[in-house]
């Protein structure tokens, strides 16, 4: 990260008293948290929601920040473990499937794709659409490797495991993500990749 | 997955070592299945350069910004628990005992007749601890508290000019 100030050196500052420095971190990474939480929340606003609860976390918790990592990697954790908590209570609410009153709709991304009429757009499109339909663990891992230029030891210390865990979880993810393209582009996935 | 595709995505990723890259690299160069495997691979990978990040709302900062106003602000654990602080305090009182007990020995009748292991300590001791040793002892407890005080108070005006 070649920035003019560093992430630490902004802590040092906010830890002295400048809190309103505290908005150039989020600035500075607000659109890698929020990408990451739409990987789990799949819509915007609850995306949103839950990178506003990181940054909230991150700065009650700025103080018990030990820099022995990157300042990014321990955001992320803290913005897995946020993700992971609201998709568990998403799923709670989901569990009232059986009452009478609840209908599930099933979102159809391929016929969405077909009523566009194969419409041409470019790759990155159809990877962040392929992305969007990946299981959150792929998506979070790709998006960590790929978007957030994270090793492989970081992923693991964001996600709590081994870094060849990470590999194998990342070369089955990459695997993945090949097949929904191919799934949702057919002949096309060729053309494009 | 197949090994072909592991061994290939561990040489894009760079996970391998001089030996196994060479190795692959030559397998790359001879074997026609294995080349275009792996040029296929690297189109792929060179597509996840494209993916942008995506933007939250407008109001993002301000609205974290706005959050986090009445939040206490932050302090480094270091700062929470200054270990100077600690280490002053436990000497002062490691050095007071040290002290006393190098009084007690130094007063004291330590006589070891035979082996009856017969100790005498009988010195003094009000001799010692006199009005005036304990009146030191409290100035010195009372001028660590006002350290502790001060320094406490400073904090506190601190946070409260930054609100």
């Amino acid at each position: 990260m070649t920035q003019e100030i560093t992430d630490l050196m902004l802590i040092e500052k906010i830890l002295n008293g400048q809190t309103d420095q505290y908005s150039l971190l989020v600035k500075r990474h607000q659109r890698f948290v929020f990408t990451l939480a739409l990987r789990f929340a799949k819509n915007r606003e609850d995306a949103e929601e839950i990178a506003q609860d990181c940054f909230i976390k991150a700065y009650k918790a700025l103080g018990t920040f030990k820099q022995t990592s990157k300042f990014s990697t321990w955001l992320y954790t803290i913005t897995y473990t946020t993700a992971m908590t609201f998709l568990r209570k998403k799923r709670l609410d989901t569990l009232s499937i059986n009452d009478d009153e609840t209908f599930l709709q099933l979102e159809n991304h391929t016929s969405a794709f077909m009523a566009n009429g194969y419409e041409r757009k470019d790759s990155h499109h159809f990877l962040n659409q392929a992305i969007t339909q990946l299981m959150p663990d792929d998506a979070t891992i790709i998006t960590l490797f790929y978007q957030g230029e994270q090793s492989l030891e970081e992923i693991g210390i964001t996600l709590h495991m081994e870094p060849n865990t990470i590999k194998v979880k990342l070369h089955r993810a990459r695997q993945r993500l090949k097949e929904k393209l191919q799934y949702l582009l057919k002949d096309e996935v060729k053309e494009l990749l | 997955m197949n090994t072909i595709d592991e061994q290939l995505w561990d040489y894009i990723d760079g996970n391998l070592d001089k030996t196994q890259a060479s190795a692959i690299k030559e397998k790359i160069n001879t074997d026609a299945e294995f080349k275009s495997k792996y040029e296929e691979l690297v189109r792929f990978n060179l597509n996840f350069d494209k993916i942008e990040l995506e933007e939250p709302s407008m109001s993002f900062t301000r609205n974290v910004m706005e959050s986090i106003a009445f939040e206490p602000a932050p302090i480094a654990m270091k700062t929470k628990v200054d270990k100077r602080i600690i280490y002053s305090i436990g000497s002062f009182f490691i050095l007071s005992l040290l002290i006393l007990f190098g009084y007690m020995l130094y007063n004291a009748n330590l006589t070891m007749p035979g082996f009856d292991r017969k100790v005498n300590f009988s010195f003094n001791l009000d001799k010692y601890i006199t009005p005036t040793t304990v009146y030191s002892f409290l100035f010195a407890d009372v001028v660590i508290g006002l350290i502790f005080l001060d320094q406490f108070l400073r904090e506190k005006m601190a946070q409260s000019k930054k609100v």
